[in-house]
């Protein structure tokens, strides 16, 4: 069995008196595609959160990568998240007066230094080579995701995090971007988490955890047949 | 590409996508650099143009021979002071002068007393040319003299009788010199009782070749006051009471320190409602930007990172607010200089430098409190919104 990428032991966070996430006991092990599902304020943003370095868990200890992400300060999470994280979110968050190419630039700035050759090409890797120069404003939903992508992947992460990332796609749309993000998988070996409401989404995974109210309340392996 | 010129290129892009606010944050801060170029340049021009005005009013320092003093009084009796008259040496005067390195127009005067008819008559040997030019208010009537001619005070003329054209046959010390009246004098002061003789004519007359009574500077008022110009002066020269002419000098100076003062209070206005301008707009932009910001945060960039994009672009808004505010302050100024004192403004390349210092200054000043909120924001609540 692979090294495990995250580890978290009693993991919880809190908002005040209010627990988002009960102590979370889990392992992940490195390439894995972990779908976390959930109703709404079931804690699996938090937990996405958390994972990612966005946020500070209230007690326990939590591991990525071989980081103890607790111990880190403000500019060691940042130097985390660019090295080590891509992410891709719901609701795409593009910059709007940036071009498709230089959003993908974007997060090279942040990681080391812009390279237009190599947005370029994330950007024709995820099918949008016509598409370098528009802006967000004008692509669709699918498209803006692609970039979405395209720039979560462009400095080679160890951990790729899906917030319900096709949660604004049609189903077409759906089944494209979890294609690309198969591929895209199956080329660099990155480990996925993807938080989802959709069994349909989660079912591309290799495992689901389920949350309610904080708490891992089930998991599933999932048997993949020859056909995926 | 450079981060340092993806940097800028991504300001370039934030500022070009939000074009009605850049364009009011501009015209903020070249609105209010231009009126600190304006108010640079019409204080300049305006104390160079005050300057040239008090000229007209004639000299605002005098250099006296220092008096032999002697108190007169006994049993708390106090009968004034008697001074026997003293002189000064025209050379070392010049020589002083020169040392001194003050700018400074000049005038020798030697007082003395004619006799003619039985009387003693006051009068003051002078350079012509330096009247004339010291104090062009003066009103003749007849013409200014040449060699052997003298003009006459008005109250003088009255009493005496005289005109231009007149003979005079006056007693010196040592020999008799005539004179022809060559015109009326009118001052409006203590010189229309005086006789005028040309100076060197005078000292040959009471045998005082060389020396004169008294010396009338006009120093060009300025940044330099006027009191240090008499301090250093008075410092080379030892034998002599250097004083200032005080209802013009100290009127002109006091004048423009105090219309420089309301200038800086107008300006000081301006400046914080400028401010305060650029504050509110900022904060509304980093507010409208929270998203933006939890993003630059979620892919990796430090709080400073962030910051300095904002600042960057509070920067670049600072210096083409500046250079803005420079052109169109020098315009202001010119309409300004010609409109009110009939000249064209200097043109003062160092006031550029301020123009981009204030509008810089302002541009970060106001954006400190939006960048504190930049370097705080969290970025999973920015990016859900909140």
């Amino acid at each position: 069995m692979a090294a495990s990428i995250i580890e978290t032991t009693g993991l919880t966070r809190s908002y005040g008196d209010i627990c988002a996430l009960k102590p979370l006991d889990l392992l992940v092990p490195e390439g894995e595609w972990l779908s976390v599902m959930g109703h709404s304020g079931s804690g699996k943003s938090t937990f996405m959160n958390l994972v990612g370095g966005l946020d500070r868990p209230t007690s326990g200890s939590l591991q990525v990568g071989g980081e103890n992400l607790l111990a880190l300060s403000e500019d060691g999470l940042a130097r985390f998240r660019r090295e080590f994280v891509g992410i891709i979110f719901q609701q795409h968050h593009l910059v709007p007066y940036l071009t498709a190419v230089e959003n993908v630039m974007m997060a090279q700035y942040f990681h080391s230094v812009p390279d237009e050759a190599e947005a370029r090409f994330a950007l024709e890797r995820v099918g949008l080579g016509h598409r370098l120069k528009n802006r967000p404003g004008e692509l669709s939903g699918g498209e803006q995701q692609r970039v979405c992508i395209a720039r979560a992947i462009i400095n080679s992460p160890k951990l790729l995090l899906g917030d319900e990332p096709t949660g604004n796609l049609d189903h077409k749309s759906t089944i494209m971007v979890m294609e690309l993000l198969k591929e895209l998988r199956a080329e660099e070996n990155f480990t996925v988490i993807m938080v989802t409401h959709n069994q349909e989404v989660a079912a591309w995974g290799d495992r689901t955890i389920y949350l309610d109210d904080g708490i891992l309340v089930r998991e599933e392996r999932l048997v993949k047949t020859d056909e995926g | 590409m450079t981060r340092r010129r993806w940097l800028i290129h991504l300001v370039l892009r934030a500022l070009g996508h939000r074009k009605g606010r850049t364009i009011l944050l501009l015209a903020v801060l070249a609105m209010a650099s231009s009126l600190a170029t304006a108010l640079g340049i019409v204080s300049s021009s305006m104390e160079r143009r005050v300057a040239e005005e008090v000229r007209k009013y004639g000299a605002n320092l005098i250099v006296i021979p220092e008096t032999a003093r002697l108190e007169i009084g006994s049993g708390g009796l106090d009968f004034g002071v008697v001074s026997e008259p003293t002189y000064l040496q025209q050379s070392l005067v010049e020589g002083a002068l020169a040392r001194s390195g003050i700018k400074a127009e000049r005038s020798f005067h030697l007082r003395g007393a004619l006799h003619w008819k039985d009387s003693d008559l006051m009068v003051e040997g002078v350079d012509f040319a330096d009247i004339r030019r010291l104090f062009p208010w003066w009103q003749l009537k007849g013409t200014w003299p040449t060699a052997g001619e003298i003009v006459v005070g008005n109250d003088l003329a009255a009493s005496m009788k005289l005109k231009p054209g007149d003979m005079m046959e006056c007693g010196g010390k040592g020999q008799t010199v005539k004179l022809r009246v060559s015109g009326i004098v009118t001052s409006g002061g203590e010189e229309d009782g005086l006789l005028f003789v040309a100076l060197p004519e005078l000292q040959k007359a009471l045998e005082l070749e060389g020396q004169i009574t008294l010396v009338r500077l006009m120093v060009t008022a300025g940044g330099d006051s006027l009191k240090k110009s008499a301090v250093s002066l008075q410092q080379l020269m030892p034998g002599a009471k250097v004083s200032e002419v005080r209802q013009t000098a100290r009127t002109s100076e006091g004048l423009l320190a105090k219309v420089k003062l309301l200038m800086l209070m107008v300006t000081a206005v301006v400046l914080v409602s400028a401010g305060s301008s650029v504050a509110g707009t900022m904060s509304t932009t980093v507010l409208e930007r929270g998203k933006e910001i939890g993003l630059m945060k979620a892919m990796g960039g430090t709080r400073v990172e962030v910051m300095l994009i904002f600042c960057g672009e509070a920067a670049m808004l600072g210096v083409l607010g500046g250079i803005a505010g420079y052109l169109c302050g020098t315009i202001i100024a010119q309409f300004i200089t010609r409109t009110v004192f009939s000249a064209s403004a200097d043109i003062i390349p160092w006031i550029a430098c301020v123009s981009l210092g204030v509008s810089l200054f302002l541009a970060l000043l106001g954006s400190f409190g939006p960048m504190i909120s930049v370097f705080k924001l969290d970025p999973v609540r920015s990016l859900r919104g909140e």
